[in-house]
């Protein structure tokens, strides 16, 4: 019964069959085990782990870990945690707000399309955009602790730090959309007669829209992301209050915070999901094929309409609520011995160990893009048999996603040695999150005819995964995972502080001393890698999606 | 072995929506060697019925038996249940990513471990069994390296066969696979698939047009989820053909009450109307008098 198909197999091995043609082709990793390959790393890295445990906080993590269960309840602390929240969630959406604006305003300035179309000119929109790849290519903590020294602390900080950086990118997001949109129908329109605003706004507007919004809406998430990680860098809110629970070591109090944290995240990514796909949008960043954007408007105008109209009485009263002023801003502090002579050291500049910081942080980057992107399909694999084990993989997503990466590191500490492996696993965890997000959303939205063919053929379930739904998403989600190697490389600066070998930390160092010529030099290197690793995950993007 | 049946449905039903079931009552016995044709209109269950047969889907009510045994309640036994059953999808379900070699590999993978999986994904494994099944289904080896999305649509029917071949299935099923075939192709893949159904194995494959049946033994008509013809196949040929007609009678006008959201009573009188009610599907007779031998 079971030789009917071998039979013949061997009459054609015997009846000579031509083997070379399939020798020739030397190792070539189909698309599926590329998706597996990063994970990889964590063979040698399981293999270090050992020698850099110091096996001393084994105890406090497992108090950590039991204290999920038991958050505290206290009245008290629950007030605590939910003001600092508030501030949290009130600082992200100022933020996010403020960049909406300065993006779709710098965004159009550095449109080539715009440009030609009511100027005749093509190259103050490719100057305009170089320029922007400079605030692009700051990390918001950086800009967040200039901010601080220049300001002092006021609540305006956080909101601008997260403004700048956000802004640019979406700036550039939309100039991208703008110059990728069909200019067939503002052709028509100016050829009609019709002046260049009027025929912009007619033309490009309406299939604008839904792009701008459902990557805006991702920013959002973002934006609480970044506003959380500041406050862990004494900015204010509900950071602020994790990271001072963590190192006193009360973990009761902390996962109050971390519950309601992870609350909020949730429903605004369920709420959020819920609006895109209620206003017909893309999914973001084009990983997912299925799901049509191309209802351009799309049936719920007027909503988006209003829900734009009612953000701004609401940012209004948010920033009244948390005593935003943006006139805090220009009342700067002079920095110390900035202006004075010999505030610029060059011979202590050149004395900094620069390829030492440089390699450290590229290593720290590597090493931090290839866990994130290794991890989450690994992790749906092997818990793929067991619904349950998904359910728990999807939390520890979540958690990682919103838990900000020095906590991470911090926590980390207890069991391990400061160095360039903790601080990568503190962001490679973090990044995992948000990718594993992103896969299982891609898996979601593909088609799952293939595993099930799979599946009804008695092929288990995890390989039916790996042969039948893995093939179709592992370009785009490789793609996605370049793209977010290069948000990593600015990231690095934020787990500077756990004492990773790295520009991070330096920088952090030579802010504490005040050495500004120091910080200026750093910060400049900084946006010099940042811009040349942009430019290096664009191309691995790019050839990534072509070469299919 | 040799006793039991490769498949026994029993009473068999499927739920659907709005209350209309998509499977109602089915019996059916496949013995080994037989050759069956499940005919009916579009929407009749064809395709529900062959994934309660492959284990897809599990019916609302009633029983399956694959070999004489109910479907195993530990997973890993089930497996090995399923991997008797071979399907041939409607689409195909290639996986477009891959080279012809790793597609046809994916049949073993009920078979294999781990180890082999993922070296199937580096290395061409297995080329002469694979240069093997091609020759069968009369596909060149050198196929073998190319990725399954450079071939024609011809030759992607061939592959998904072949790769059917190297699952060695016991129970063949086919959802359909003449549906989009130029008559000639449709005649020669067939003839392929009827050829791979001897003893032990056994095929069952869903047409929607009564014109190929030559080479089956057995003709299952299925109607509104319904089995209403049970037949040998010869006895279908001849006069008897009428009770084929019956099965597509109103064909037509039930497609329309479909996308007709106003329907009336009179495409129910006409249903129910005379046995001698002399209107097949327009387009089918001539196709019925054009078989392949």
């Amino acid at each position: 019964m079971t030789g009917g198909g071998e039979a013949p197999a061997l009459q054609g091995a015997a009846s000579g069959h031509n083997g070379g043609a399939g020798r020739r082709i030397l190792l070539r990793p189909a698309v599926p085990l590329l998706v597996l390959l990063p994970s990889l790393v964590l063979l040698p890295l399981l293999g270090i782990l050992p020698f850099l445990a110091h096996g001393g906080g084994l105890d406090l993590l497992c108090q950590f870990a039991l204290a999920a269960v038991t958050p505290s309840l206290d009245p008290l602390v629950l007030r605590s945690a939910l003001t600092g929240l508030a501030t949290t969630v009130g600082m992200a959406l100022l933020g996010w707000a403020a960049s909406l604006v300065l993006g779709l305003l710098l965004g159009l300035a550095s449109s080539r399309t715009l440009w030609r179309s009511c100027w005749g000119q093509l190259w103050p929109a490719g100057l305009i955009r170089r320029l922007l790849a400079i605030p692009r290519a700051i990390h918001e903590l950086l800009w967040g602790l200039l901010l601080l020294q220049l300001v002092g602390l006021q609540p305006v900080v956080a909101v601008v730090a997260i403004a700048i950086p956000f802004g640019a990118l979406v700036a550039r997001v939309v100039a991208d959309l703008l110059d990728g949109l069909d200019t067939g129908r503002l052709d028509a329109l100016r050829l009609a007669g019709a002046p260049a605003p009027a025929a912009l706004l007619t033309a490009l507007g309406p299939p604008l829209l839904p792009g701008l919004l459902s990557y805006g809406g991702y920013r959002l998430e973002c934006a609480l992301r970044s506003a959380t990680l500041l406050g862990v860098f004494g900015l204010g809110g509900l950071g602020t209050d994790l990271k001072l629970t963590l190192q006193s070591l009360e973990f009761h109090e902390l996962w109050t915070g971390l519950w309601l944290l992870l609350a909020v995240m949730l429903a605004l990514e369920t709420g959020l999901g819920r609006l895109r796909r209620r206003w017909l949008m893309p999914r973001r960043l084009g990983l997912s094929r299925a799901g049509g954007g191309r209802a351009g408007v799309g049936v719920r105008a007027r909503e988006m309409v209003l829900a734009m109209a009612a953000l701004l009485p609401l940012s209004i009263g948010v920033a009244w609520a948390l005593g935003v002023d943006p006139r805090a801003l220009l009342a700067w502090q002079p920095l110390q011995g900035v202006g004075g002579s010999g505030w610029i050291d060059g011979g202590q500049l050149l004395a900094l160990p620069w390829p030492a910081l440089i390699g450290g942080t590229l290593a720290l980057t590597l090493l931090a893009a290839v866990l994130a992107v290794g991890l989450p399909p690994l992790q749906l694999l092997v818990s793929a048999p067991w619904p349950p084990a998904r359910l728990l993989v999807r939390l520890s997503w979540a958690l990682a996603r919103l838990w900000p990466p020095p906590l991470t590191a911090l926590l980390l500490l207890l069991l391990l040695q400061p160095g360039v492996v903790t601080a990568a696993l503190a962001m490679g965890l973090h990044n995992a999150g948000i990718l594993g997000r992103l896969l299982a959303e891609a898996l979601a939205d593909g088609s799952p005819a293939n595993e099930q063919a799979l599946a009804s053929g008695g092929v288990g379930p995890r390989l039916a995964l790996l042969y039948g739904r893995y093939p179709a998403i592992a370009r785009p989600y490789l793609a996605y995972g370049a793209y977010r190697a290069d948000v990593l490389l600015r990231e690095t600066v934020v787990v500077g502080m756990v004492g990773a070998t790295g520009l991070g930390s330096q920088l952090l160092e030579s802010l504490s001393s005040f050495a500004w010529d120091q910080l200026l030099a750093l910060v400049a290197v900084y946006a010099l890698l940042t811009l040349l690793g942009e430019e290096l995950s664009d191309r691995v993007r790019r050839r990534l999606l072509q070469g299919a | 072995m040799a006793a039991a049946p490769l498949l026994e449905l029993r009473r068999v039903s499927v739920a659907g929506r709005g209350g209309v079931p998509r499977l109602e009552g089915v019996n059916l016995v496949i013995e080994p060697g037989e050759r069956v044709a499940l005919l009916g209109p579009s929407g009749a269950g064809k395709s529900t019925l062959l994934t309660v047969a492959n284990g897809l889907l599990a019916p609302s009510s009633g029983e399956v038996l694959w070999q004489g045994e109910p479907p195993a309640r530990s997973r890993r036994a089930r497996r090995r249940q399923q991997a008797r059953i071979g399907t041939l999808w409607q689409d195909l379900r290639l996986i477009d990513e891959l080279s012809v070699q790793q597609n046809l590999n994916a049949g073993r993978l009920a078979a294999w471990g781990w180890p082999r999986a993922l070296l199937n994904l580096l290395l061409p494994l297995d080329t002469a069994a694979n240069a093997a099944v091609l020759a069968r289904v009369d596909l060149a080896a050198e196929l073998l390296g190319q990725p399954v999305a450079a071939l024609s649509g011809g030759q992607r029917q061939r592959v998904a066969i072949a790769r059917l071949l190297r699952q060695d299935p016991t129970l063949l099923l086919a959802d359909e696979p003449l549906a989009s075939l130029d008559p000639r192709l449709a005649a020669s893949l067939l003839a392929l698939l009827l050829a791979e159904a001897t003893p032990p194995r056994a095929l069952l494959l869903s047409l929607h047009r009564p014109d190929l049946l030559a080479g089956f033994d057995r003709v299952i008509g299925l109607r509104a989820g319904r089995v209403v013809v049970d037949a040998a196949a010869a006895s279908l040929q001849g006069a008897a053909g009428g009770l084929l007609q019956e099965l597509y009678r109103g064909e037509d006008r039930e497609m329309e009450r479909e996308t007709d959201g106003q329907s009336d009573g009179a495409g129910d009188g006409l249903r129910d109307g005379a046995p001698d009610d002399p209107s097949p599907t327009a387009g089918a007779r001539p196709l019925w008098a054009a078989p392949d031998q």
